[in-house]
């Protein structure tokens, strides 16, 4: 440091105060979350690391090492890409139309997200499962219209998976992105149709970057729900499509291994946070 | 480069909304280089108005011409005018370059050319040093600049400003006004500015447009809009002014005999005998006066308001009859309240309208 030491401005009582209000309203919440999350977080990375010889890397081994959990591995991730792409297809033209909505109709439409929210995930997967098998409701529609004469098969294939995460997890795609249109005010595509920009180029180049905060929001959601989606594969496509999630269940419930199922969840976990990391970082401002 | 030839033409142009009309068969030539201002109360029509000619809304009816052809049906994009929002409208998620530069980009103009026009344009605002900034770490009064440079480096054949000052806080908005004047006058801009403030049409126009009820009620350089208003409306509107009623006794050679509660008084106009009308001066008209002439009244000083270069003086005449009397600084005494004094004003002076009819 430089060598004239100069009085240090005493602090004042004030800002002692602002400083020690602001930390005593942020203790609880620190607590809780470095209690109830943090901390069984760093158990869970301990449990996967740790054999009754000390420290082990078998389980990361048998996950990245074995053609079929790197499947699984894969399963996940095409089911969170898979989700998110047309949920975004979907959510964003949507969010453009609700935020134009006026009166009964937008609140009709909006309705329409949160009241899925109210019932359970598991209760929306069974429907699609009344809904798709062979004597379910599309199949006997399909067949009374003479359109097909045999049932197709539906349930337990991969469509049906992605078709049912789709429908359950697309308010969480549409409400962020939603919020974000709704603000948008409407002198800036005034300004930059004004400014000589095509309806096409003021959306590229104005609405698109505006909106890309809530597309994040959305897709950081999306995609960490439907990665981790448990009860959504176990009820629409079951054995044959194993993903990190129902491996973890399998590894506790079943195998009673919690170090490979603890090794799963650290995977799964650090493909979320991948994931939201990169979608935060593009979200930045620009310096 | 002052040219006399209609540079910006509005033909006949109403516009409704629903049951409301909010232009009404308005017609409007401004010249190339000339400042016009359109000046009303809200919900007069002027913003409409100014969207019509940037093309943002569609006249029911009528006609915009810009630089020598019809624009009525192009889109705005294709219009190639300028316009600074009352809320700037500025692209947070670009840097004050970015937004200058937008114009440019999208017309497909090359990146040295951009760059130049963009340096060009920061500098014409005093914003050269900020080019690399965020638009959210600026001031008010900076991102007023950078919204009036986005606007002119695409060089448009008009410029037009949505209440663009009225954001800002007053002793700025005064800088601003004689600044932006002068910078408009410099680069030769066609420019409309749509403002409900007086003061600012007043210091910005060539000419000021008052509107009243989707209607151009007067059209007139700012001098003449202010000694001679066309109607009650534009005089209330535009300046401070004693106002009397009365009905017209007699009226011959542009001049009128109105009787009124605090005597005769004369006024320049021609109405019908029996006429109900409003008589109305100036207050810096009013003087004080110990011989009784034409258009004399004697009253008790109501109030005396001291701001600076002048004095304001309210005098009550009676009846409910108000005057109100500007004195300058060399006006040699002021009155005092409760004072009787008699006030007395030029007829060349006295405006007559006709009384607005009250339900």
């Amino acid at each position: 440091m430089t060598d004239v030491a100069l009085p240090a401005p005493a602090p004042t009582a004030s800002v002692d105060r602002e400083r020690l209000t602001a930390f005593g309203f942020a203790l609880p919440s620190f607590l809780i979350l470095a209690g109830l999350f943090a901390l069984p977080l760093v158990l869970l990375l301990g449990v996967s690391v740790i054999g009754p010889d000390g420290l082990t890397f078998v389980n990361y081994r048998r996950l990245f090492g074995t053609a079929f959990y790197l499947g699984v591995i894969w399963n996940s991730l095409r089911l969170g890409v898979l989700t998110t792409l047309i949920t975004l297809a979907i959510s964003y033209p949507a969010s453009f139309a609700l935020a134009r909505a006026r009166g009964a109709v937008r609140s009709v439409l909006l309705a329409t997200l949160f009241l899925p929210l109210a019932a359970s995930v598991i209760v929306k997967a069974f429907a699609w499962t009344i809904l798709l098998r062979s004597d379910g409701v599309v199949n006997a529609t399909l067949i009374a219209l003479g359109i097909i004469e045999d049932p197709i098969r539906m349930i337990f294939t991969e469509t049906a998976l992605v078709v049912g995460a789709v429908n359950i997890f697309l308010p969480f795609m549409i409400l962020p992105i939603y919020a974000v249109v709704a603000q948008l005010d409407p002198r800036y595509a005034e300004a930059a149709a004004t400014l000589g920009a095509s309806p096409v180029t003021a959306f590229c180049r104005v609405i698109v970057p505006l909106t890309l905060p809530g597309v994040i929001a959305g897709v950081a959601l999306v995609f960490s729900l439907s990665v981790s989606a448990y009860v959504v594969p176990t009820l629409l496509i079951g054995e044959k499509y194993p993903t990190l999630a129902t491996t973890i269940a399998k590894a506790y419930l079943l195998a009673r291994e919690p170090g490979f199922g603890a090794a799963a969840g650290v995977v799964l976990l650090t493909i979320a946070i991948i994931v939201v990391a990169l979608s935060a970082r593009l979200g930045r401002e620009p310096a | 480069m002052s040219d006399s030839a209609p540079h910006l033409t509005v033909r006949n142009v109403s516009k409704r909304f629903g049951a409301t009309t909010v232009l009404d068969r308005i017609d409007l030539t401004i010249r190339r280089g000339e400042l016009v201002t359109l000046l009303g109360p809200s919900g007069c029509g002027k913003t409409t108005l100014l969207r019509v000619v940037a093309g943002l809304a569609q006249p029911d009816q009528g006609h915009v011409g810009l630089a020598g052809r019809d624009i009525t049906a192009v889109p705005p994009h294709r219009r190639n005018v300028g316009v600074v929002f009352q809320s700037y409208a500025l692209f947070p998620h670009l840097t004050v370059a970015g937004n200058v530069a937008f114009g440019l980009k999208v017309r497909g103009v090359g990146k040295a050319e951009i760059s130049k026009a963009v340096e060009r344009a920061l500098a014409l605002v005093k914003l050269s040093h900020l080019g690399a900034r965020r638009i959210s770490a600026l001031s008010g009064g900076q991102q007023q600049r950078v919204a009036l440079a986005r606007a002119i480096a695409v060089e448009p054949d008009v410029l037009l400003f949505d209440e663009a000052l009225s954001a800002l806080d007053r002793k700025l908005r005064e800088e601003m006004q004689v600044e932006l004047r002068r910078l408009l006058q410099d680069v030769g801009a066609t420019a409309i500015f749509v403002t409900h403030d007086q003061d600012e049409a007043l210091t910005m126009s060539d000419r000021v447009a008052v509107m009243n009820k989707g209607r151009i009620e007067q059209l007139a350089a700012p001098r003449e809009l202010y000694s001679r208003p066309a109607s009650l409306f534009a005089l209330n509107f535009v300046g401070l002014s004693t106002r009397i009623s009365g009905v017209v006794v007699d009226s011959k050679d542009g001049k009128v005999d109105v009787e009124t509660r605090v005597g005769r008084l004369s006024a320049t106009g021609s109405f019908q005998a029996g006429a109900a009308v409003v008589v109305a001066a100036r207050p810096e008209q009013l003087r004080p006066t110990a011989t009784v002439d034409e258009n004399t009244v004697a009253g008790r000083v109501h109030s005396v308001v001291f701001q600076g270069s002048r004095t304001l003086v309210e005098v009550d005449a009676g009846a409910g009859e108000r005057l109100l009397a500007e004195l300058s600084g060399r006006d040699a005494a002021t009155p005092r309240v409760n004072e009787e004094i008699r006030l007395a004003w030029p007829v060349s002076e006295t405006f007559a309208f006709p009384a607005e009819a009250r339900a």
